[in-house]
């Protein structure tokens, strides 16, 4: 599997991918957390933030990796179009 | 003092104590850097705006009009294509805004406001209004509502991905807040423990601490001048993450 060459923007993507994995993760355990302490429940609802965030940062990572997958074989749809 | 209370009381804002009679107003050192800032800002913009006769006053509308059409070409059109046009001022206010005031801190006696989670969020909602309004109002109400919900997916898991989508659209708005804050905050953090290893040492052995200086301002100028670097690159992280996730929200199909 080739990787890159990455536009600038792609770099700010790919970099911005870590944070928004690790937000997802303390958001929903924070949002789990919460709930336990509202309901009583503690620790089943933070645990379930922690797999629910997780699963979330892992959907956000594919996605973005499909999305520039797809944008790279347009570009090279369009230089192919371009040079015929 | 302490160490960790001298990095906050440098870092942390603080009521400046101003009444107004009986009233006290709520105004902070962060609140009156901010209103600097802006008058700054809005005085380079006037200035920036005019053509006029002398050498200073062309270079500064050329430098001006130079500016708009790096974020036209370089951030707006590539992120949200020609249908970001419109929100180019936002865009200028907004990259010009940020950097700014990552620059003031790094002026004897000024504040970094944006190592306020406060004005980063506020940064972040602007940003995130703007990302909804995009949505609205090219796709519509009940469009844009259906844009989170990408294409081909079974009627089943509908009411997983919703929620999934909605939340990742609130966890980028957050990620723009927590993003130069946390740069911000942790720069300024350096500098200023850089400058007290010197004091620390001072406090063991008079002469250590004066040999510890040489290595400590080195090291205190190139995180300076690394600071430099940061604050441009913030300035334009922030709002080329703002035209790239207005673009995916304009052109979701």
């Amino acid at each position: 599997m080739r990787l890159g060459p990455f536009t600038p923007r792609d770099h700010v993507v790919i970099t911005t991918l870590g944070l928004e994995f690790a937000v997802a993760v303390g958001l929903c355990t924070a949002g789990g957390f919460l709930a336990d302490k509202k309901l009583g429940s503690t620790p089943w609802l933070s645990i379930g933030g922690v797999f629910v965030g997780f699963a979330l940062g892992m959907y956000m990572v594919v996605k973005e990796a499909k999305r520039m997958e797809r944008a790279e074989a347009e570009q090279k749809d369009d230089k192919k179009n371009g040079s015929i | 003092m302490e160490v960790s209370e001298t990095i906050a009381h440098h870092i942390l804002d603080h009521d400046l104590g101003i009444m107004l009679g009986a009233w006290h107003l709520p105004i902070t050192a962060h609140t009156l850097t901010m209103f600097g800032i802006s008058v700054v800002l809005l005085v380079v913009c006037i200035l920036m705006s005019r053509t006029g006769k002398s050498v200073f006053m062309r270079l500064l509308h050329t430098l001006g009009e130079e500016y708009v059409a790096f974020m036209r070409d370089g951030i707006v059109i590539p992120g949200m294509g020609i249908e970001g046009k419109p929100f180019l001022s936002y865009f200028c206010t907004l990259f010009l805004f940020i950097l700014f005031s990552n620059l003031a801190g790094l002026i004897p006696q000024m504040k970094t406001i944006t190592s306020n989670i406060a004005v980063t969020g506020a940064l972040a909602l602007c940003s995130g209004a703007l990302i909804v309004y995009c949505g609205v109002k090219f796709h519509g109400g009940w469009g844009f509502v259906k844009t989170f919900v990408p294409g081909g997916t079974p009627w089943w898991l509908v009411p997983l991905i919703f929620p999934l989508e909605v939340i990742s659209l609130i966890i980028r708005v957050c990620v723009l807040a927590i993003r130069l804050f946390a740069n911000m905050l942790s720069g300024h953090m350096v500098l200023l423990s850089l400058l007290l290893i010197i004091f620390i040492i001072g406090q063991m052995s008079k002469i250590a601490g004066a040999g510890s200086a040489v290595p400590a301002m080195g090291l205190e100028i190139f995180m300076t001048l690394l600071e430099l670097l940061v604050a441009f690159l913030q300035a334009y992280v922030f709002t080329l993450l703002t035209s790239i996730y207005a673009g995916l929200v304009i052109h979701s199909h």
